[in-house]
């Protein structure tokens, strides 16, 4: 005993070497709990309170337990059953667990062992000590674990819709489709789902319309069915999934579900199938609600869920033939409604900024009646951004004054950092008050609210049709929207909303708001609808059918675009659009671009031009982070900026890594857009891969990695895996508090880190410090040199392969272009005006590089005669394709590219029309383009017209090939295109673009002019024409045009059909032409002219079938008769039937 | 990662509070766990809130005197020396031990209290 003493004496518990020796003996490699990990680490700093605990306890000692102990004795003895248990209490005995450790104990009693251990190993006392705080520790471990399993289930029963969870999986195994109606907070999203997996469905699938929704969603339902960390629930969004072959239920967009129905059509894979939210009335989810309604009668076994809030109910039901409903309570505290109109004093018209006065009530009103204690936040709906700082800058001073509120804004274009703020507490006493779009009334939930305003008003995107615009406009809102603001005050107590308009007003609303359907340009639903074989798009039953005439604007619009045909039919790029989930003019550049091996560039730009722009609106105003950002703008246009800006940033990542972050705060960039950018890159670059567009690189620079390189790699990404679990567990961590200054900060310091607020700082420093898991999760997904070789390649084209890459982004927005005003030159930088087709009068948005600098879209002076017939001619007239056309307060195009205007239409217009001598061309019926040099204008025409069929027929032979299903990678050196023709092609559209060398006019036609463009159809066609523009595009035949007049020689070009046009083979159009590939020296028309320049070919140019054909005309039969007109010839004295192409060849004869 | 999934060999459930859960094992030999040995016949399964995968968790076992399957929860059972339920706890209140008995008034004291 003695001994032992000695030893306890000199052992301590707080020495590491200590603790290590008995980490030996309860820690090992293979022990429940192990030497290193976290809960190594907590069992330690159990031990010492456990230490102290028991310390204190002995202190105070335990003097009556015997004798109450004894007592119990006594009355036991009246008892029944002996329950043998042990008089004395011991805090040991209430633990079931033990921990077996004989083999160490058989160690340390070995007589060896003991004595090489006696001087400084642990004896019997610190053994038997370390296990009965090992013993309390995993009995804590296991109660902590209970606790929060029984939290789960008492929670998940106090939801309203518990109590209906057998009556749903019953409806749902009786009937093929179920709707499930239930207001917010009844459970339904997370619940539905874990009822029907719990009773034996496997395969379900829940269709949310917010990517943010499914990640959430499968989180908090994985969790609740206790695989938080396994896979049986997962997602799936446009960039990430977490489903594996173990993946039972899967939350994913509409949109991807609808990607999935194209690919197999009865969806086999699934089960059941629930659509979330049908009540927003989404585009995707009407269309899809369609597109499984006439799947249900091939797919008796599938099950459809529909889940709704209690608004529109019978709509649905009805719609799948008066399915069951089932509807749920929601979870609402009472909330009180108070009508407050804004008094017409207050009321502002459109132009004017808002009055805040109705709102500063709200907060005074708050703080007069409601004592500070009493917590509880403010939620105000604005309709839009500029609305909210107006209302935000009024209800800061007021705040700043109080002290009593921390102002906050909320909208979709805040950083993903400002937006995060509403989700931060504020100190006691102090209230939020959080000025937010309509993003706050289903999007985003943001708890603690007590108190809502509602100013009745939304701003809404619809479509028109007209001026092929979008607009964003202003409307009061549906009563169910309403009521949705409204529920916002009630989600966690009783709360008060305060509707700044009258109760009539209420009254006069709409019941629901537009579905969407009815209000957005439909070409990407009908482009989808074509390539699913779903009919005819006008009648096909919809839940509400879109106006017929929004689907023939998208029918119209695909067909300009070139992805359905004359005939309404998909064509052969229409196929794989539809296939590409983006938009169709993205979806082109990526084709096109492809075909011109340039891939890389074409992906960034398709990439930067289908998310939100990176460049922060708050940092517009900022002159450092202007400075910062000029090196990266190019005066070619803002997707050229764009790339550039990606380029920039993937070079700063490879060499920096994390510091991108503050790379990008000081330019005003969002980070995460440029994220969002390079994921959707990589997508778009596995898309092409799949469509045979891609060669494949990976075959062609295998470089064998050594093996210590791959291994570096993979321990990386080990490190990087364990780096993203962590920051998945820190995630539920507790919100930050708000300081009172939170608000002021916002706008002034957020982009710029120059000397800001110091309190700024240190917040961003905070941020700094924690991991950056954006940069884990790039390094995880991406190769970061790979990145950067594609960046560099990006980053410096060539002069010649950024004309083709803007020609690809041309052909790709076609028609959406603008030109300049004529008096842009003497306007003011700010006031510059641009026209489209549609719409007069649009101005370039403010954060496009052209805002900035306006000048390198006017024609320079010196080169444009202001006087006389040369009046406005030039050859550097230029128009702008634009990506957006978008009207708020103005009508805004952004976006843009800047484009030379005669050969970019030349190239890509689908209608261009001429007079006789080709020296007017009208381009879509609205540009004008005069050209005074009536060779050079043939000459240009001549070449634009080979050009376009050449690259044509190479397109549709690349299409042709690598078309959707073709898993061959057939790439670019298909047998169908030689890598020398491609390569002379792009020869040929480079010099065109560059070095056409000529001068011309450019206006738009007035609407009366483009009234009476044409001849019309006329009553004597001179067929002849016809037959001798035949021979300049083979395979072609020119046709009278049935409505312009004139002859149809192409599907987009129609010659001698403008009015001032004159008779086709008049002598006075004749002069003297000399060939420069043969000897032809002679007068000729325009048009004879173009003929010979087609038949005649350089030598080496020539195909060998033209030359097989007999020369002689006499032999000439294959011409219809039709064609062919009888010409004397003055030399042979005779009359001949020929074609006039026969004629010319018969000319020559004598000539040489 | 999903070894442990779809491996239940079906669903506990507490006779008193209602309280249920899949169980992957039942016994007093968590598996994998090495030296751990529970003291009693328990339901249990892998710990869901632990991402270390061979962490368990013990859901309830059978009252010892009434042999009604009950949860671990301080509200259904407790665990001295064997597990009782709680309702056979207060039938032999007094054969235990001064501690327990304080424990179980005082949760009856909160339940009245807070029903009322
Ligand atoms: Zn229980
Ligand atoms: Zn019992």
């Amino acid at each position: 005993m003695s001994h032992e003493r000695e030893k306890s004496q000199s052992w301590d518990w707080d020495s590491p070497q200590c603790r290590a020796q008995l980490d030996e003996v309860f820690f090992r490699q293979h022990d429940y709990i192990q030497t290193g990990r976290t809960e190594h680490k907590e069992f330690w700093t159990f031990f010492e309170r456990f230490q102290r605990f028991k310390a204190k306890k002995e202190m105070s000692g335990s003097k009556s337990s015997r004798q109450e102990s004894d007592e119990g004795k006594a009355r036991k003895k009246s008892g029944s059953v002996d329950l043998g248990l042990p008089k004395d209490y011991d805090a040991r005995y209430r633990i079931n667990i033990s921990v077996c450790s004989k083999d160490i104990e058989e160690r340390l009693g070995g007589s060896e062992h003991r004595r090489r251990r006696e001087s400084s190993g642990p004896g019997r006392q610190e053994i038997t000590d370390c296990r009965l705080a090992l013993l309390h520790f995993l009995d804590f471990n296991q109660k902590q674990s209970f606790n929060k399993l029984s939290k789960l289930r008492r929670e998940q029963k106090s939801l309203p819709i518990f109590q209906y969870r057998d009556r749903i999986v019953e409806l749902v195994r009786t009937h093929p489709v179920v709707v499930v109606a239930g207001d917010t907070g009844c459970g339904k999203s997370t619940q539905v789902p874990q009822y029907l997996l719990a009773s034996g469905f496997d395969n379900i699938a829940c269709t949310q319309p917010r990517r943010i929704a499914c990640i959430s969603l499968a989180k908090r339902v994985s969790f609740e069915s206790l695989n938080l960390y396994g896979s049986k629930v997962g997602y799936q969004i446009r960039f990430e999934t977490s489903r594996t072959t173990a993946t039972k239920l899967l939350f994913m967009t509409e949109g991807l579900l609808l990607r999935q129905i194209q690919q197999d059509a009865s969806l086999g894979q699934y089960q059941v199938l629930i659509v979330d939210e049908v009540h927003e009335r989404h585009l995707h989810c009407d269309f899809l609600l369609g597109v499984l309604r006439s799947l249900l009668p091939l797919r008796t076994d599938l099950r459809l869920v529909l889940m709704s809030a209690t608004i529109n109910i019978k709509l649905f039901s009805s719609y799948f033939s008066d399915a069951p409903v089932l509807q749920v309570p929601g979870r609402l505290f009472p909330i009180q409604v108070i009508y407050q109109p804004i008094p017409s004093e207050e009321q502002v018209s459109r132009s004017e900024k808002l009055d805040p006065r109705p709102y500063l009530r709200v907060l005074q009103g708050i703080d007069q009646r409601y004592p500070p204690e009493e917590r509880g936040d403010l939620l105000l709906f604005l309709s839009g951004v500029a609305e909210i700082s107006t209302i935000q800058e009024a209800c800061q001073a007021y705040a700043t004054h109080t002290q009593r509120w921390i102002v906050l804004p909320l909208h979709s274009t805040l950083s993903l950092a400002q937006q995060d703020k509403v989700f931060d507490i504020s100190p006691p006493g102090v209230r939020k008050c959080i000025i937010s779009t309509n993003i706050a009334e289903t999007s985003v939930t943001i708890d603690g609210v007590r108190f809502v305003v509602d100013s009745g008003k939304v701003k809404e995107m619809s479509f028109d049709p007209k001026a092929k615009m979008q607009r964003l406009q202003e409307f009061w809102i549906s009563r169910a929207s309403s009521e949705q603001r409204k529920g916002r005050a009630g989600r966690t107590g009783p709360g008060v909303c305060y509707r700044l308009y009258a109760e009539s007003d209420y009254d006069a609303f709409a019941s629901y708001p537009v579905p969407e359907i009815h209000r957005v340009a439909l070409d990407s639903l009908i482009l989808q609808m074509m390539s699913m074989g779903l009919g005819d798009p006008r009648t096909f039953t919809f839940i509400d059918p879109p106006p017929a005439s929004s689907i023939q604007t998208a029918v119209t619009y695909l067909r300009e675009q070139g992805a359905l045909d004359e005939h309404g039919e998909l064509s052969s790029i229409g196929r794989l659009l539809a296939q590409l989930p983006v938009d169709v003019v993205i979806g082109k550049m990526l084709v096109l671009g492809s075909v011109f091996k340039l891939v890389e560039p074409v992906l960034t730009v398709a990439a930067a031009l289908s998310v939100q722009s990176p460049f922060l609106r708050s940092a517009q105003h900022n002159p450092d982070c202007s400075t910062a950002r000029q090196p990266l703008n190019s005066n070619q246009g803002d997707p050229f900026t764009l790339m550039n800006t990606f380029n920039a940033w993937v070079q700063v990542k490879a060499e920096r890594g994390s510091a991108s972050r503050k790379w990008c705060r000081r330019r005003g960039l969002e980070e995460q857009r440029l994220y969002e950018m390079v994921n959707l890159r990589r997508q778009f670059k596995e898309l092409l891969r799949t469509h045979g567009l891609l060669e494949d690189h990976a075959a062609s620079r295998a470089v064998p990695q050594d093996r210590a390189r791959r291994r570096e790699r993979l321990t990386e990404r080990q490190k990087l895996h364990q780096l993203k679990r962590d920051h998945e567990l820190q995630e539920n961590t507790k919100r930050k508090v708000l300081r009172l200054e939170e608000g002021l900060e916002g706008d002034a310091s957020s982009a710029s880190d120059g000397e800001g607020a110091s309190s700024g700082k240190k917040r961003k420093d905070a941020s700094e410090q924690t991991v950056d898991i954006q940069e884990v999760k790039f390094k995880l997904r991406h190769n970061v040199n790979e990145l950067q070789e594609a960046a560099c390649a990006s980053a410096d084209l060539s002069s010649r392969q950024q004309s083709l890459l803007k020609l690809v982004l041309c052909r790709g927005l076609y028609p959406q272009l603008a030109m300049p005003d004529e008096h842009n030159a003497t306007r003011k930088d700010s006031e510059q005006v641009f026209h489209t087709r549609n719409k007069q009068g649009v101005v370039i948005h403010p954060t496009s590089v052209f805002a900035i600098d306006p000048e390198v879209l006017h024609v320079p002076e010196h080169e444009s005669s202001e006087f006389g017939a040369d009046k406005g001619q030039s050859n550097r007239h230029q128009l702008l394709a634009f990506v957006t056309l978008l009207e708020t307060n103005k009508p805004y195009v952004s976006n843009c590219a800047r484009i030379p205007a005669l050969q970019a239409l030349l190239l890509v217009a689908n209608s261009v029309d001429t007079n006789v001598d080709c020296s007017r061309l009208v381009v879509d019926g609205w540009l004008e383009l005069g050209l005074t040099d009536g060779a050079g204008a043939m000459k240009v025409l001549s070449s634009a017209l080979t050009l376009r069929g050449e690259w044509e027929r190479q397109l549709q032979a690349q299409l042709g090939q690598g078309g959707p299903g073709s898993s061959a990678g057939l790439g670019l050196s298909g047998p169908k295109v030689s890598r020398r023709e491609l390569e002379k092609l792009c020869e040929g559209l480079v010099r065109f673009l560059l070095y056409t060398e000529v001068s011309y006019s450019l206006r738009r036609l007035a609407g009366l002019q483009s009234q009476n463009l044409y001849i019309g159809p006329q009553k004597d066609p001179d067929l002849s024409s016809a037959s001798s523009l035949g021979s300049l595009f083979p395979g072609m035949k020119p046709e009278p045009d049935a409505i312009k007049g004139g002859l149809r020689v192409c599907s987009y070009f129609t010659y001698n059909c403008l009015r001032d046009s004159k008779d086709l083979y008049s002598e006075c159009l004749r002069s003297f032409w000399s060939c420069p590939h043969c000897d032809l020296y002679m007068p000729l028309t325009p048009l004879e002219r173009m003929q010979h320049e087609v038949s005649c070919r350089p030598p080496e140019e020539q195909q060998p079938e033209e030359e097989a054909e007999p020369e002689s005309v006499n032999t000439s039969s294959s011409s219809s008769s039709g064609l062919t007109r009888v010409y004397h010839c003055d030399i042979c004295d005779k009359d001949l039937t020929l074609t006039s192409t026969e004629i010319l060849k018969h000319k020559r004869q004598h000539l040489s | 990662m999903d070894l442990s999934e779809g491996s239940a060999l079906g669903v506990f459930t507490c006779e008193l509070c209602e309280l249920s859960s899949p169980y992957s094992f039942y016994g007093q030999k968590p598996p994998n766990t090495r030296a751990i040995v529970l003291l009693e016949e328990c339901y249990g399964m892998r710990d869901p809130f632990c991402p270390e995968r061979e962490k368990f968790l013990v859901l309830g076992s059978k009252c010892s005197l009434c042999c009604k399957t009950v949860c671990v929860g301080t509200d259904c059972s407790l665990f001295y020396t064997k597990r009782f339920c709680l309702p056979c706890v207060r039938d032999h209140l007094h054969q235990f031990p001064e501690q327990v008995q304080n424990e179980v008034q005082r949760k009856k004291s909160v339940q009245k209290t807070s029903s009322s």
